[in-house]
């Protein structure tokens, strides 16, 4: 149902494209920022945590080291201890009083428990320091059961062997870093979602004034060549391109009327003297009064026409091939011509014991100029009656190809000359037997040509010519106008 | 018959002058827009020969504006260029006609008096056709000569009823291309005569006084006398 041309231009936008490509990199690059950011962070603050805990064991050891075993050694170290733990901020307001983030424990020399300070159960946190072995003085983490997160543990060894651990949660540290987080990916979020709003916006915008470009581009020369893509006033690439392409259309435009200005030139300039001398001859054939001086007129005459026939085919070529030619277009059904064609030559044919047959689907209508229409196939019926040997046949078939109209005309006679088949439309270009100027299927290739259509001549396997001529079909036919119709709307 | 001729190349314009004064019209000259107008307002024509490419005016803008006037005089135009443009047609269509240079004497004259359409020598009876003694029932498509029915094609009964019309007047080659077949080319071969020639041996069988004739060089003539 969707097919590629049916979708809205900006679904088919290369917006999309580099939106996608330039948002992935950036969201790659700004990861990578967050993530070493994220690492230095939390590097830092397990440092801090180091430190503080370093420190305060240290003071622990000192003041255990140093009060005399009895009852209040307990009483003692336990409010240093205490002190210390409350440096830490204490979020937990469920267990208040007590902050279950620090804690403080003494083992005795054999490890068993000594003394402890902190939140909850003694036990749990003996037993996993027991699993685990603690280095002396060097932090290092340690899961307890029953907490979410490992506490930082800082052990100090007293002279008497007993040992002293001071650990500090690292659930604040945690906390720090997933606000972090938290905070870094919505705000990624939400700049990658704008960049890419902005990417998308001003790469459509800049595809949108190429498009208009290539839409401008594609009208000129279909119908007139003094329309100029629209240009900015800026000075950047696309500026450049509809500049460098409004040039080239000044210099095609400008070839084109030179072009105009010579072959109307030449056609008046020759024209209007052939019409005279034409006149002239005619008065004097109704002047001669033998038939000798008659025959040699009209002789004169006929050259004359040729000559004249000669130069409208050459100007016609020649336009053409510089796509200059002015077409009429109409609608016009070539199933309906063709039989008028055939109606017309099939005598001349049948006289010269050539038949013809036509094998359409029906009406195929297309959008041309109605007189080079005619004289095209007229060539073409013109180019077979002059050069088949008698008893030929020539079959025409026209059916609808695509968006076209293909047109085929073959014959089972001696076929192109392969001397000059590969130049068969190049003007002046004929078969050794032939005796026309050449100019048949030259001026047939550049009327199709014009019309946006394709000839090819083959020589068919089993002998004979063919040639396969293609037509755009008229798109919409009510579109259009008579040129009665485009008289009256002026 | 009162014609005006429009043409700016003196050799053309004293040719043509001389050659339809001969051929039996009184022929006013114009060698540019401002003055064609000026005799076309003063005095009544039967047709104008306009020729396209005038020094002050585009030939069409002049018959535009004669026709502004009010003139429905037809007008025969004279064109040296190849295609014809749209508003040519749009006159065509109007009842004029054109001609491309050069052309032939004889095609101007024939379309000329075609122009004018001085009354043929055929008498038409509601659906019938007379020239001599040929008839042509037009409604029902079949045409007899002294009584007895012609086994004309259907195209063939439309090339004769042409003749008919023109009974009289030469028609030339191209006048039949384009009124017969509805087309305006230039056949390298003889199409046209092929036709005629079948058409004569239908029409003109041995023993009647032969209506169809050949003027060499020039066309074709339904004899009507």
């Amino acid at each position: 149902m969707y097919s590629g041309t049916a979708k809205p231009p900006v679904m088919r936008s290369a917006a999309w494209r580099i939106t996608l490509w330039a948002t992935l990199a950036f969201a790659f690059g700004a990861m990578i920022v967050f993530i070493f950011l994220h690492q230095f962070v939390a590097g830092d603050i397990q440092r801090r945590t180091d430190a503080w805990l370093a420190g305060e064991a240290g003071v622990l050891g000192d003041v255990a080291a140093r009060t005399p075993k009895g009852v209040l050694y307990r009483r003692i170290v336990g409010e240093v201890a205490e002190l210390a733990s409350r440096e830490v901020p204490h979020k937990q307001g469920a267990n208040a009083g007590l902050n279950d983030s620090v804690f403080f424990l003494q083992t005795a020399a054999d490890g068993s428990m000594g003394l402890w300070v902190g939140a909850g159960d003694a036990g749990a946190h003996l037993r996993a320091i027991r699993k685990s072995k603690i280095m002396p003085d060097t932090p290092s983490d340690l899961g307890v059961n029953g907490f979410d997160t490992p506490f930082r543990v800082v052990s100090v060894r007293m002279a008497n062997g007993s040992h002293i651990y001071l650990g500090l949660s690292e659930r604040d540290e945690q906390r720090v870093l997933r606000n972090l987080r938290l905070r870094f990916i919505l705000l990624w979020l939400l700049i990658v979602l704008i960049g890419s709003a902005i990417v998308f916006y001003t790469t459509l915008r800049m595809l949108r004034h190429i498009r208009k470009i290539t839409e401008a581009a594609s009208r000129i020369g279909e119908e007139d060549l003094s329309t100029r893509v629209p240009t900015t006033s800026r000075n950047d690439e696309i500026a450049h391109l509809a500049l460098t392409l409004n040039r080239m259309l000044d210099r095609i435009e400008s070839t084109i009327h030179q072009m105009h200005t010579i072959t109307g030139a030449l056609a008046h300039d020759i024209r209007s003297p052939l019409t005279a001398v034409r006149a002239k001859l005619e008065m004097s054939l109704t002047a001669a009064v033998r038939d000798e001086e008659s025959e040699s007129i009209v002789s004169a005459i006929e050259d004359m026409d040729r000559l004249t026939d000669f130069l409208n085919k050459s100007l016609d070529v020649a336009e053409a091939r510089a796509n200059a030619l002015r077409l009429n277009r109409t609608a016009i059904d070539l199933n309906e011509l063709l039989r008028a064609m055939i109606d017309l030559y099939e005598p001349s044919m049948s006289e010269k014991g050539l038949r013809v047959k036509l094998n359409t689907a029906g009406s195929l209508k297309v959008s041309a100029d109605a007189a080079l229409l005619h004289r095209m196939i007229a060539n073409l019926f013109d180019n077979e009656l002059k050069h088949l040997p008698v008893s030929c046949t020539i079959a025409i078939s026209l059916r609808a190809v695509d968006d076209a109209a293909l047109l085929v005309v073959e014959d089972d006679g001696p076929g192109f000359d392969p001397e000059i088949s590969t130049h068969i439309f190049e003007r002046r270009v004929k078969g050794r037997n032939s005796n026309g100027h050449g100019l048949g299927l030259a001026f047939v290739d550049a009327v199709v040509r014009a019309h946006g259509g394709t000839v090819e001549a083959s020589n068919r396997p089993s002998g004979g010519a063919l040639l396969a001529i293609t037509l755009p079909l008229a798109e919409n036919v009510d579109s259009v106008l008579s040129p009665a119709m485009a008289l009256v709307s002026e | 018959m009162r014609l005006l001729l429009v043409e700016d190349e003196l050799e053309i314009q004293t040719f043509l002058q001389r050659s339809l004064t001969e051929a039996g019209y009184q022929v006013e000259a114009a060698g540019d827009g401002k003055t064609a107008e000026r005799l076309a307002i003063e005095s009544q024509h039967d047709a104008l020969i306009v020729d396209l490419g005038l020094p002050d005016q585009d030939g069409i803008t002049l018959i535009l504006k004669l026709r502004q006037l009010g003139l429905s005089t037809p007008v025969l135009i004279l064109s040296a260029r190849r295609s014809v443009d749209d508003r040519v047609r749009g006159l065509e269509q109007g009842g004029d006609d054109y001609l491309t240079k050069p052309f032939a004497l004889a095609e101007l004259l024939a379309r000329l008096r075609n122009l004018v359409k001085r009354s043929s020598s055929s008498t038409t009876d509601g659906n019938r056709l007379r020239v001599l003694d040929l008839e042509l029932d037009l409604l029902r498509r079949e045409a007899s000569r002294n009584g007895e029915i012609l086994n004309l094609t259907p195209q063939e009964f439309v090339l004769l009823e042409y003749l008919c019309r023109n009974a009289g007047r030469v028609v030339t080659r191209s006048m039949i291309l384009d009124q017969v077949w509805g087309m305006r080319i230039q056949p390298d071969t003889n199409v046209v005569d092929v036709h005629i020639y079948r058409l004569r041996g239908k029409v003109d069988t041995a023993g009647d006084r032969p209506l169809i004739r050949t003027l060499r060089g020039v066309g074709y003539v339904l004899r009507d006398r």
